[in-house]
């Protein structure tokens, strides 16, 4: 009888879950698009196909060896880890955060060779012009974040553990399913050296493509990066009346034409338009439920997570979940990159500049085109330029009309190409999301819903080398 | 342990004449300007002993004698203008002065310790130059800033309105003197016995004292290498926690400066938030600091950590000094910036240190504890916790014994009344 009840129960909550996915799912791109195949030869010269895939297929062996490290180092943690609560005064709680830390300090000191190597490459490519020393210390001052945010949910669910045992999920989920939720709202005030648009142009471009996509209260604000990075970007942040655009002053510096800014501003547009930031918080609850409960499950031959020496049990079985739910975490982001593509073009009108601006990208970036499929699965957040590409032929031939000019472009302004911008290092943007590593995967649980869906990937500035553009 | 093969003797009565100390920094000038000249000689002199010691093994006598009277004379014109000693030094570096230093015969040394001997000196040229006694002639003391240093201007100001040097501030000088001496002893090839920086060690005996405010440095001295390679990041929660924590010590702090203002004494509850935050500071601060090494807890308990605050009970303060606080403070944060210096220095060193060896040395543990507990006193005086005004120096429990053995706890002040 008690496994009929729980069966039920599980049967329940598993038509809950498919149906919360099935509404988060949901798309304005039209089901029965008919994107034409695009071949990369038409797009692209053969040297650049060669030179672009064999620069991809370096970093991604070196990402997946990157994995299968962080799991193997993840796994030991698990092991032996416990051994080190003799370095803790801390109690139950306190001793359990710091072995959240210090698993993550292992994992970080394992995958260091990995970003170095990697730093080599893109800086050997050109793709990137870091130095090793600052993407050192910004790694480690990056590591810092993590703790900081390990800190708090170890808290909260070692607290919950010792309060409820068996039942700590069912309650921890909503805390930090709230605690995203706040992120997400608060998280535009925390973004430094923002003002508003400066160039009168770019202003009324961005005011009456606000209202086009029913947007007419959400600003858009421009944040100066250039200290930091040449990469032009772009970010949808924020929820309710915190909700703006943010465009990196990178993309304001005369190498994008004002109709590729335009592109840009309706895509990020696009994303708040389809509550893009509050369907991330949705996915990260669909996420979270079920993850908390298998943690819950396998640290019980410790104790469970009240007790400190289940945590790197704890570390192990959550990253490897947040891991075996990559490809899932990324036709999300592909979807939602896709439909505000989509968003973009029906309040441009402007084919032929988010096209130029596409193939720019791909060339500036050394993004592979047309990438393997495993490799699409597992490393690509933003759809390929091909895809984009063939998204946007898909666009003209249902609304040939719109195939002339755009609404409001200055009769003036030479034509959008990729000319202006090729050549340079980085241009950037709709890049498939370089890393997924514990700690920007593990940073996904704020930041997969607090923030950005963006032009590119959600980049932090400091971030860019593992998340360069496409 | 053996004694250190320079040793420091003090034979001061803390009495001072206004006139002399008034126009102290003049009256030294002419010293000054003999320890250049001498120092010039004592240079040459020292490249020649680190030759000859290379060679030899061992110091040669006339070198050893002259290098050890410069040094004598340093240490006694350093004495005199940080008013750690009163009568007006002699030129010629002999012995018997108030605070003058035993320098050991010449023995024979490591060679490779000789050859290197710049390089190892460079962590205890750092540490002497926060303690203001590391250029050649304790020159820090022209830029300032160093624990010399600020004794030095605040006994100044003591000595003109009492006539006397507050030991606390005396001992503070004659510690930064101490090392300072070990230190150049040992780039003199006088001995290759690396400069100790136990407060205990450095200074010999330290007075006895029982303040309402205190610190105990225990624990042993082994060292996690992971967690001290990740120090600064593993007390990020605690340093947030800290901050959060830090916001409401300050209301209470204001309501229990008005309180005790109206009734003479902090109310207990108020008093005891304030202990139990001062203690959770001391906790996180001596982890960062790698004066303790587990990672401490986040509520402050008392006798939870190896590194406590022992915070006697509140009793009545006087208002006058309940009023002034924080102008009364203001000499005592000077010294707790110069000790804030040492503690970052040994912090550092002790990082690289405890990453090599496993372990933390425990003259540096010491020594930063030292500092530690000048916070800690800082910290209860601030808080209200007591209108006891912190001391300076160095000093031993008044009801505990002789010198800690090494890993031991650093002598210490009465645990908290229950």
């Amino acid at each position: 009888m008690r496994l009929v009840a729980k069966a039920t129960v599980i049967a329940v909550g598993a038509a809950l879950w498919l149906l919360a996915a099935h509404l988060l799912w949901r798309s304005s791109v039209p089901s029965g698009l008919r994107a034409p195949r695009i071949e990369e030869t038409h797009l692209f010269t053969a040297a650049f196909l060669r030179r672009s895939s064999s620069y991809e297929r370096f970093l991604e062996v070196e990402r997946l060896l990157a994995i299968v490290t962080l799991l193997v180092v993840l796994a030991l943690y698990a092991r032996h880890g416990q051994r080190l609560m003799r370095e803790s005064a801390a109690g139950r709680v306190g001793t359990g955060i710091m072995l959240g830390m210090l698993g993550f300090a292992l994992v970080w000191l394992a995958e260091l060779p990995f970003d170095l190597v990697a730093v080599w490459w893109e800086r050997r490519h050109h793709v990137s012009h870091q130095g090793y020393v600052p993407a050192l210390i910004e790694s480690f001052i990056g590591l810092g974040g993590t703790f900081l945010f390990i800190s708090l949910a170890l808290a909260v669910s070692m607290a919950l553990a010792g309060l409820t045992r068996r039942w700590w999920w069912a309650l921890a989920s909503p805390v930090f399913v709230g605690l995203a939720l706040l992120s997400t709202f608060a998280g535009p005030y925390l973004v430094p050296n923002t003002h508003p648009l400066h160039d009168p142009a770019v202003r009324a471009d961005a005011r009456a493509l606000a209202r086009t996509e029913g947007e007419p209260r959400t600003p858009v604000l421009v944040q100066d990066v250039r200290r930091f990075t040449t990469a032009p970007n772009a970010e949808a942040v924020g929820l309710g009346p915190t909700r703006r655009v943010i465009l990196w002053d990178t993309l304001l510096d005369g190498r994008f034409s004002r109709r590729e800014i335009r592109v840009v501003t309706a895509h990020e547009l696009g994303h708040l338009a389809h509550h893009h930031p509050l369907k991330r918080v949705g996915w990260l609850a669909l996420f979270l439920i079920p993850a908390a409960a298998l943690v819950a499950l396998a640290t019980r031959r410790r104790g469970g997570l009240a007790r400190a020496e289940a945590v790197p049990v704890a570390l192990f079985v959550f990253i490897a979940l947040e891991l075996v739910t990559l490809p899932l975490w990324n036709a999300v982001s592909r979807r939602e990159e896709s439909e505000a593509d989509w968003s973009a073009l029906r309040a441009t009108r402007d084919p032929a500049a988010a096209r130029a601006a596409f193939e720019r990208l791909a060339t500036t970036s050394l993004s592979d085109p047309e990438p393997p499929t495993w490799a699409y699965v597992l490393d690509a957040d933003h759809p390929t330029i091909a895809q984009r590409i063939a998204m946007v032929e898909a666009w003209r031939r249902r609304a040939p009309e719109a195939a002339g000019e755009p609404p409001g472009r200055a009769a003036a302004e030479p034509a959008a190409g990729g000319a202006r911008c090729a050549g340079q290092e980085r241009c950037s943007s709709g890049a498939p999301e370089r890393r997924y590593s514990s700690r920007t995967r593990l940073g996904a649980l704020a930041s997969q819903a607090s923030t950005t869906t963006s032009v590119s990937s959600p980049t932090p500035i400091r971030s860019r080398r593992t998340r360069t553009a496409g | 342990m053996d004694s250190h093969p320079i040793q420091l003797h003090i034979d001061d009565d803390l009495s001072r004449t206004r006139l002399t100390v008034f126009f102290r920094l003049l009256l030294a000038l002419p010293h000054l300007l003999w320890v250049a000249l001498w120092g010039i000689a004592a240079f040459v002199a020292a490249l020649a002993n680190w030759v000859l010691t290379l060679i030899g093994g061992k110091s040669p006598d006339g070198l050893h004698g002259f290098l050890s009277s410069y040094l004598r004379y340093v240490t006694h014109v350093y004495a005199y203008l940080s008013l750690a000693a009163n009568p007006y030094p002699r030129p010629d570096g002999r012995p018997g002065y108030p605070v003058d230093v035993e320098i050991a015969p010449a023995v024979r040394q490591n060679r490779w310790s000789v050859g290197f001997r710049i390089v190892l000196a460079v962590p205890a040229l750092v540490l002497g130059g926060q303690l203001g006694a590391a250029t050649f002639e304790y020159g820090a003391g022209a830029r300032g800033g160093g624990l010399i240093q600020a004794a030095a201007v605040l006994g100044w100001f003591a000595i003109l309105a009492r006539t006397s040097m507050p030991r606390g501030l005396r001992d503070a000088a004659v510690y930064g003197i101490a090392y300072g001496a070990q230190l150049w002893a040992y780039l003199f090839m006088l001995t290759d016995r690396y400069p100790n920086s136990d407060p205990a060690r450095a200074l010999g005996e330290l007075p006895a004292r029982e303040p309402p405010v205190g610190l105990e440095a225990g624990g042993e001295l082994r060292r996690s290498r992971l967690t001290v390679f990740f120090r600064v990041l593993l007390a990020l929660p605690h340093l947030v926690w800290l901050a959060l924590w830090g916001v409401v010590a300050l209301v209470a702090v204001i309501a229990s400066w008005v309180a005790t203002l109206f009734t003479g004494r902090p109310p207990q509850a108020l008093w005891r938030f304030l202990a139990r935050y001062l203690r959770y500071q001391t906790h996180v601060y001596a982890y960062l600091y790698l004066i303790a090494n587990p990672f401490p807890g986040f509520a402050g308990s008392p006798a939870s950590y190896p590194v406590e605050a022992l915070l006697a009970q509140s009793g009545v303060q006087n208002r006058w000094k309940v009023a002034f606080r924080i102008l009364l403070a203001i000499p005592a944060i000077i010294v707790a910036g110069a000790y804030s210096g040492v503690l970052w220095t040994v912090a550092v060193l002790a990082w690289f240190a405890a990453l090599v060896t496993g372990s933390m040395p425990e003259g540096l543990r010491n020594a930063g504890a030292l500092a530690l507990g000048y916070g800690v006193q800082l910290g209860g005086y601030l808080l209200l916790l007591t209108d006891s005004y912190p001391y300076s120096g160095p000093y031993v429990r008044a009801q505990t014994g002789p010198d800690p053995s090494p890993g031991g706890p650093l002598p210490a002040l009465a645990p908290e009344p229950a």
